[in-house]
């Protein structure tokens, strides 16, 4: 199933409205690697479902996003809980390390 | 979960595993490519390709889908998912991948690639995503009006280096060589040279990526005195060379170059009977989309000519009712074209007591090898399969008889 794309207004109140255990993955249409990213999540997506959010953002449309984060490139998957900031992991990353810093964010 | 059975399994989506998908698929072998990520390999990471013929410009991601496009065509099956161990010692190979499936094959072609080296320094895996960055396309716009160093002079660094300066301030570009030396082809050079926001510094490497969250500068150290200075920057590129995908394979017992490169002959052949190794993880001359296809075919039509004798060896010798007498011969060699003639009559006379197979040793090494064939002629006499004794090669009819009855 593919990620729910968040705007700006989206993200607000997803992240910091509902305050929602979940990952954002900031991503662009030209960046092979976050091609080979991003279908990692999509397959994690339905055992986290209802425990944990699945987000994607496209750096092209919203530029502000990633600024705010100041995010320096993509792929970059950032983990938030209860409004917070929590972690982040960059460039081409596994099924494993993002399993790992789920249930690290679930556990905190 | 099940075996899945494939004729010929490609471990690689780039354009020699899809070469190898095509031909291996319309060669009607039940063929399946084994993909870590998206299909295209590294050609995906080239923006602009303008040396593969019949293209005169296309972008590496379109000319890969094309080659994708074909191999569906001709029925080939994909399966994204990654190996974590092989296991090429018998006829059926074992391949087994992270998502906990288990494929066998009777051929397999080893198409996996390279991918970019780390230099292994401090910061530089803290900070990636933070400043430090291995591709121009996905990550230069972040750099935007800020200041860059590019580290590498091949081809990569230096095309890349002169897209990131469509949005950086400045590109620092760090060479290993003396003062105007570039690994990079003369075009790309003449032109990095003439551009105004790239600057070079000669000599050098990088021993440190500085910064806490994000890059704030570099540590460079020149080789020639020694001496360490750092200069001011928020972004870092790394281009400094390809390894080789092939570390799955380090407990295969397939041979490899200390750098993890793995050697063929003519043929696509590694060491190890109906395993071939293509395009950028062989050791090899020229790597590029078009020897990349060229591999990739050259191993598949090798593979399906392997599989083909496997399947036939199978059912008229493994499986023969009747005693086969396994006569190695070479066309060239004039005693093995008479002494084949010799056994055809002899047989003859003890009314077709054995089915005599003729293996020309020429082009079928494989067999020859299996039955520690090194001289022709040589006849090794089976039953169901199993060897029960190997003649003397007499070139007396009555002699040979003897020791057929």
């Amino acid at each position: 199933m593919s990620l729910e794309q968040l705007n700006a207004n989206k993200f607000e109140e997803i992240i910091y409205d509902n305050l929602e255990a979940c990952l954002v993955i900031f991503s662009r249409k030209a960046c092979h690697v976050c091609k080979d990213v991003v279908p990692v999540l999509e397959e994690l997506q339905p055992q986290y479902r209802d425990r944990f959010g699945f987000y994607y953002v496209d750096v092209e449309e919203d530029k502000n996003l990633f600024q705010r984060f100041s995010l320096k490139g993509v792929p970059q998957i950032l983990f938030f809980k209860e409004g917070e900031y929590q972690a982040k992991l960059a460039g081409a990353v596994d099924e494993d390390q993002v399993i790992d810093k789920i249930e690290e964010v679930l556990e905190s | 979960m099940g075996d899945v059975t494939y004729d010929l399994i490609i471990i690689g989506g780039g354009p020699a595993g899809l070469a190898a998908a095509i031909y291996g698929g319309r060669a009607k072998l039940r063929t399946l490519v084994i993909n870590k990520g998206t299909v295209g390999g590294l050609v995906n990471t080239t923006r602009e390709i303008v040396n593969y013929p019949g293209y005169g410009q296309i972008s590496g991601p379109d000319l890969m889908k094309d080659f994708k496009k074909h191999a569906d065509i001709f029925g080939v099956e994909f399966s994204r998912d990654e190996v974590v161990s092989v296991n090429f010692y018998q006829d059926d190979k074992i391949i087994c991948t992270k998502k906990k499936k288990k494929y066998l094959a009777k051929a397999v072609i080893i198409a996996c690639g390279s991918e970019p080296r780390l230099l292994n320094i401090p910061g530089e895996k803290r900070l990636q995503g933070s400043g430090v960055a291995y591709c121009a396309t996905c990550d230069a716009e972040f750099f935007e009006g800020e200041d860059v160093v590019v580290i590498g002079s091949g081809d990569q660094a230096i095309e890349e280096g002169m897209y990131i300066t469509k949005f950086a301030r400045q590109v620092t570009v760090i060479v290993l060589h003396d003062e105007g030396v570039l690994d990079c082809n003369k075009v790309s050079a003449e032109r990095a040279f003439q551009n105004e926001k790239m600057e070079f510094v000669w000599n050098s490497t990088i021993e440190e990526v500085l910064g806490e969250a994000n890059v704030v500068g570099v540590k460079i150290k020149n080789l020639k005195t020694g001496r360490s200075s750092e200069l001011a920057c928020q972004g870092v590129f790394f281009f400094v060379g390809m390894i080789p995908s092939t570390h799955f394979l380090k407990e295969s017992g397939i041979g490899m170059d200390k750098s993890g490169y793995i050697p063929v002959n003519d043929l696509m052949e590694t060491d190890l009977e109906g395993v071939y190794a293509v395009g950028d993880n062989r050791v090899k001359y020229l790597r590029q989309v078009v020897s990349a296809a060229g591999d990739g075919a050259t191993a598949a039509v090798a593979a399906e000519r392997y599989i083909e004798e496997l399947n036939a060896f199978s059912t008229s010798v493994l499986k023969s009712d009747k005693k086969v007498l396994l006569l190695f011969f070479n066309a060239l060699n004039n005693e093995s074209l008479e002494f084949s003639t010799l056994i055809e009559e002899a047989n003859q006379e003890l009314a077709e007591l054995y089915k005599v197979v003729k293996i020309d040793t020429a082009t079928k090494k494989n067999l020859a090898q299996k039955y520690d064939v090194k001289i022709v002629p040589s006849v090794v006499v089976l039953d169901r399969g199993q060897e029960i004794k190997r003649l003397d090669n007499s070139m007396d009819k009555e002699k040979l008889k003897a020791q057929l009855r």
